[in-house]
């Protein structure tokens, strides 16, 4: 099969949109969510209310730093944005809809995800603000630690697929989807979505322990460029979750794009409950269970699987 | 790949490398020397991906990605200059350096110049990464193995080396720590830690 691609220009378009929309969505799902789990009378209308605090946070300015590395600090939140773009390229969208389907799909992803380490690191970096330093360190100390996990699961999905092509990854869970056959990966790829978008339990570099890290010292625009750049982030992460273990576009009646996105949006709903309902996990503590724990999880899930496929 | 687009890709992306592999030399810190040469490796990543080596050119996207962040971390850690924001000389043995380099330059050019390189645009071979694997795991094997063994070593040895507590003790045992003074002597006392093992004090 060739890998299915958009023309050029369609691609920027549905590629901003996507970007976008999913992190409005993301936003308003994170309100939503957030005001049922508070008992919340009107939960529906939370998202809604959420733009005041949106307004608010436009507003407020950042704080002046000595000496801070002003490009690296711009181009930051920019280039975590762009490496989402560059997760999303790779994803299908529906049958034979990508913007990129290519051959090193699960590769290009696990570029993404180190690079969105620097991108990360650079944002707390170039504030040369004590605590913001600290959550640049923190970041690239959690990353490490669940990095591998995340190459593990996406070669396992890869297995039965015979492919390192999304496209062919949604089309080897025709018959049964991955989540089932795989029951490890999803808890394991959640870890890596909330520790690359540094999510609820894992939002170490930006916590609240450390003020909230690298964006303590960003204000109004800065602040809301890197907020949208988390939660654009995490609707990828929807989505890839919906397409490496939900079967993706797959499903009856309906089309493929509107099936992927139903599961994308309930996706995004768990990992925003999780962010909600689960305490931020201590540092050194998430770091010993990621080598010690879920990293040998993760060997003994690639183990299983290339056993089954090989059966 | 051929076409326009592809050139003019490959000619910024090639300007793109040297422009930011230079900037390594002109910067003052070690974190932006270090992601400076991060965006040079990250366009000839690139540029292999123009030449249909795909999977090469994006592997080299994330190993050099990690590698690049624990070499900023690493080179703060030994260069004694707290997050790299303190200004720093970037060059050491620059004559030795510069002869290095025209060589190594002139000898890569009269590769490009002299060699007999086959000259046909490649249209989407289907099976340079199955062929890739096959060589690696292959032919290669031994090479690949003693690479990676050699890297683990490494690794293991600069962790070990920059650990706080090993097995010899503290890594700051015995150390003194200075005075505001340059000249005057150190404290007479050793730099107190916390042992996290006991929970009341009396050595010192």
């Amino acid at each position: 099969m060739t890998p299915a691609t958009l023309h050029p220009l369609l691609a920027v378009v549905v590629g901003g949109l996507v970007l976008a929309g999913g992190a409005v969505v993301v936003g308003a799902l994170d309100a939503v969510v957030g005001a049922a789990v508070a008992g919340d009378p009107r939960p529906a209308t939370a998202g809604v209310r959420a733009w005041r605090r949106v307004v608010l946070a436009w507003r407020r300015p950042g704080t002046v730093t000595e000496r801070p590395d002003l490009v690296l600090w711009v181009v930051a939140p920019a280039a975590y944005v762009g490496v989402a773009a560059l997760a999303l390229a790779v994803l299908p969208l529906g049958d034979g809809i990508a913007i990129a389907d290519v051959r090193t799909g699960i590769v290009v992803f696990g570029a993404v995800e180190v690079l969105a380490m620097v991108a990360v690191f650079l944002h707390g970096w170039a504030a040369n603000s004590a605590l913001a330093l600290v959550g640049a360190y923190r970041f690239v100390a959690e990353s490490l630690s669940f990095l591998l996990l995340s190459m593990f699961v996406l070669i396992a999905a890869a297995l039965p697929a015979e492919s390192m092509a999304f496209g062919e990854i949604v089309a080897s869970q025709q018959g049964l989807w991955n989540v089932v056959r795989q029951p490890l990966g999803l808890p394991l790829f959640t870890v890596v979505a909330l520790g690359t978008t540094f999510w609820g339990p894992l939002n170490l570099p930006d916590g609240a322990d450390i003020a909230t890290g690298t964006s303590l010292e960003v204000g109004g625009p800065a602040y809301i460029a890197w907020q949208v750049a988390r939660r654009a982030m995490l609707a990828v992460y929807a989505i890839a979750t919906s397409v490496v273990f939900l079967g993706g576009h797959l499903g009856p009646v309906l089309p493929g794009p509107v099936w992927l996105a139903l599961k994308s949006v309930v996706v995004a709903s768990g990992f925003v409950w999780l962010g909600h309902r689960v305490g931020r996990v201590p540092m050194d503590r998430f770091v010993r269970v990621a080598w010690t724990v879920l990293l040998p999880l993760s060997f003994l899930h690639l183990a299983v699987t290339g056993a089954v496929v090989l059966l | 790949m051929t076409g326009w687009p592809v050139d003019v890709a490959f000619w910024v992306l090639a300007v793109g490398a040297v422009w930011f592999g230079w900037r390594v030399f002109r910067t003052d810190s070690m974190v932006r020397a270090t992601f400076a040469l991060l965006v040079s490796f990250l366009d000839v990543g690139a540029i292999m991906v123009l030449l249909l080596a795909e999977y090469l050119g994006v592997a080299l996207f994330f190993m050099m990605a990690v590698e690049m962040t624990v070499m900023a971390i690493f080179m703060v850690a030994y260069m004694m200059n707290p997050a790299g924001l303190n200004p720093m000389q970037m060059v050491h043995q620059p004559r030795v350096a510069v002869v290095a380099g025209v060589l190594a330059a002139a000898g890569l050019a009269a590769v490009a110049w002299f060699a007999d390189l086959p000259s046909v645009a490649l249209v989407a071979p289907q099976d340079t990464i199955r062929e890739l694997g096959l060589e690696v795991m292959g032919e290669s094997m031994i090479l690949m193995q003693t690479a990676g063994i050699t890297l683990l070593a490494t690794m293991i040895g600069a962790v070990a080396l920059t650990a706080a507590h090993g097995r010899f003790g503290e890594a700051t045992s015995g150390s003194r720590p200075p005075r505001l003074d340059p000249d005057a002597e150190p404290v007479e006392q050793e730099m107190a830690r916390p042992d996290p093992h006991a929970h009341h004090g009396g050595h010192g």
